[in-house]
């Protein structure tokens, strides 16, 4: 039921992505990326995606191919590249030796902090600040692996086809959100929330957002109970509704 | 007094006990309510506006839990054809009950409504019972397929015909591409695109499975184009491919004599549900005689589908809706309110579309391409006893009364006037 490629979109653009909102909202991530040189690492997966993260002054930032940057990662295949998020795979760099410091040291305690967020123990989420912040990358990174799921696999390729056109806002109530832009059925997820929407999907608090995306809660329920709101063009949102069913699946 | 200072006002409901009933629910019933009547798929928004209980019924009206009295334009999204509790049926109904209902030898009721049933609808020469549309539907399919010994169904896009996973999508949950595969899949309308997929399948469709017209829901309804049917009955019988006509929805309401004949063409096969029975649970689905030896062959049937009962109950309802001629009346009554519903948004300045058959009409308001003023009048009249739906076809029963409709009016009115102040930007 899974799909490789599908998966290293998601892999990409959805968690490592997440490491640009990681530095913004945990101080220790962006601790980690202060008074270094700015520098920029490439994944370049064959068959598959490429993207270059860009770390400079506490931040990074993700941008599409990789064709500028200091050090590249080439993968074979989805699988491979996916073997590095599952961490059975050590990439070796075809650019960029001379940063190797930053990719074993910097860039691992950067990707063990995103795990910690993201995979979090039932004692951290008990602080309210470090549950706030999972619960904030979590909507990023599903807001984010819908697009790569409609756009990729097989299953939520047939989901898009029959979504219309336009913007869905799913986020929390006076937190943050994201826009799921829908083009001629291609999605792309922005990382904010949108001044104009068709349809949103909206939570009242960061606990049902949490316990939605932990698959806790029920939808079904949770709309019933007004603890999930919908509103507007909610046909885009049945069609959303059933990619996120195979986000569940892809980010088990 | 003044004729403005009589009109009634229609303040908003609580429904305080829906809420409590349905956080009870929610704990031992999956999603609280499931399906097309809980506050997910029914698109109660926001939820809070809507009743998610009803207390009584009657007529055209039902009541929540709460006390509030509803004119109900859903009809229990259909079934409700005559009126709630109408006094012949459910006498016919209460007669058979004394006699018995669910028993080891079916009554012969069954052959008498099976008689009523092939002697009112055009196209059919026998009756196969059942309980709910999906029996219905999926009987139908299963005797196109044994007899045409093809796999294959066309659907046209935006389709609805039952629940089992093979009349599903493939993104529905608990659906496997096996499920669905198939499938072929069309737009409403489209002959070319209709033409090109018999020629791509030649020889592997058994059944075209088709609502008489669009009845989707989100868009507006469409009828077919003149000619529509006749084309693609002339090329299904060329090809060998079966119609089946999934009239659970419209039937009866368009035409006692089946939505294939209101539309001028013969059905292969054709299934009944909704307003079969004015509530009582059976479905049908009904078929020419050469089709008879593939229905008789299948291993197909439920503890409840011959039960008695609602046998009497069909009887009485379609003796009931012939007397009455019950197809006119509902064109009568949908005109006179959707007409009175477009005079009063235009008013207010809100562009209410209204689209499809009268007596099964749909509502759209066009301001804006989100569909969320519509939603917003909707919640409006909704929760101040009009119950209306967010975004599926209507439907009219027979004890509808033209009072009922001014009242109707009256409460769509104050809603408009509501709406416009959550909505200024509407001039």
């Amino acid at each position: 039921m899974i799909d490789q490629k599908t998966l290293a979109y998601i892999n990409l653009y959805a968690v490592l992505g997440a490491l640009e909102n990681l530095c913004e909202l945990a101080p220790e991530a962006s601790a980690l990326l202060t008074n270094k040189k700015p520098l920029s690492i490439g994944f370049d997966v064959k068959g598959g995606p490429a993207a270059t993260i860009t770390f400079y002054n506490g931040q990074c930032r993700m941008t599409d191919g990789c064709k500028k940057c200091d050090v590249k990662l080439p993968f074979g295949s989805p699988e491979k590249f996916n073997g590095l998020i599952d961490g059975t795979v050590t990439p070796i760099p075809t650019k960029g030796y001379l940063h190797i410091g930053f990719l074993l040291k910097d860039f691992t305690k950067l990707t063990d902090l995103l795990n910690k967020y993201m995979r979090p123990s039932e004692e951290d989420l008990k602080d309210p600040d470090f549950f706030k912040i999972n619960t904030t990358l979590t909507l990023y990174v599903v807001g984010v692996a819908i697009a790569q799921i409609a756009n990729q696999d097989e299953i939520g390729k047939f989901s898009a086809a029959h979504t219309a056109d336009g913007s869905v806002l799913i986020g929390i109530d006076g937190g943050p959100a994201v826009e799921v832009r829908v083009k001629d059925h291609h999605f792309v997820t922005l990382k904010r929330r949108p001044e104009k929407f068709r349809a949103a999907m909206s939570f009242v608090d960061y606990e049902t957002a949490n316990a939605l995306f932990n698959g806790t809660v029920n939808a079904l329920t949770a709309l019933g109970t007004g603890k999930i709101g919908m509103h507007g063009l909610n046909s885009m949102l049945d069609n959303i509704n059933r990619i996120l069913d195979r986000v569940s699946i892809y980010l088990a | 007094m003044s004729k403005a200072a009589e009109k009634k006002s229609y303040p908003c409901y609580s429904t305080a006990k829906s809420d409590e009933w349905y956080a009870r629910a929610a704990k031992v019933i999956p999603s609280g309510v499931y399906g097309h009547l809980g506050p997910a798929e029914g698109q109660f928004i926001p939820v809070n506006r809507w009743p998610r209980f009803m207390e009584k019924a009657k007529g055209s009206y039902f009541w929540d839990v709460d006390g509030n009295r509803y004119i109900d334009y859903m009809c229990a999204y259909g079934p409700n054809v005559l009126g709630y509790c109408d006094p012949d049926v459910d006498e016919a109904a209460r007669k058979q009950m004394e006699l018995g209902n669910c028993t080891t030898s079916p009554s012969k009721i069954m052959v008498e409504c099976a008689e009523l049933l092939t002697d009112t609808v055009a196209s059919i020469d026998w009756a196969f019972f059942a309980k709910n549309g999906n029996d219905a539907t999926q009987g139908a399919i299963l005797t196109a397929r044994a007899y045409t010994h093809k796999k294959k169904l066309i659907f046209f896009n935006g389709f609805y015909h039952g629940v089992s996973p093979m009349v599903q999508k493939i993104d529905y949950p608990g659906v496997t591409p096996e499920d669905v595969a198939n499938n072929l899949y069309v737009d409403w309308d489209d002959i070319e695109g209709f033409k090109q997929l018999v020629a791509e399948n030649k020889d592997e469709i058994a059944a075209l499975i088709a609502q008489p017209y669009d009845h989707g829901n989100f868009y507006d309804n469409k009828f077919p184009k003149e000619g529509f049917w006749q084309e693609i009955r002339k090329i299904c019988t060329d090809n060998g491919i079966l119609i089946i006509v999934d009239d659970v929805r419209t039937g009866f309401r368009l035409d006692l004599a089946g939505s294939d004949h209101y539309f001028g063409f013969e059905a292969d096969l054709i299934c009944f549900c909704k307003a079969l029975a004015n509530g009582y649970n059976m479905s049908a689905f009904c078929g020419k005689e050469f089709l008879k030896g593939a229905a008789s062959g299948l291993s197909y049937t439920g503890s409840y589908w011959m039960s008695a009962v609602p046998f009497a109950a069909c009887i009485a309802c379609i003796n009931k809706m012939k007397k009455i001629n019950a197809p006119a009346l509902f064109k009568e009554l949908g005109t006179e309110f959707t007409e009175g519903l477009k005079k009063a948004g235009a008013e207010h300045g809100f562009d209410l579309v209204v689209s499809g058959a009268p007596a099964l009409f749909y509502l759209r308001i066009a301001n804006d391409d989100s569909l969320m003023i519509h939603q917003d009048w909707i919640a409006e009249c909704v929760n101040r006893g009009l119950f209306l739906a967010s975004h599926h076809n209507h439907f009219i029963n027979a004890s509808l009364t033209h009072e009922d409709i001014n009242e109707s009016l009256e409460i769509a009115e104050e809603a408009f006037k509501a709406t416009k102040l959550l909505h200024p930007e509407i001039g």
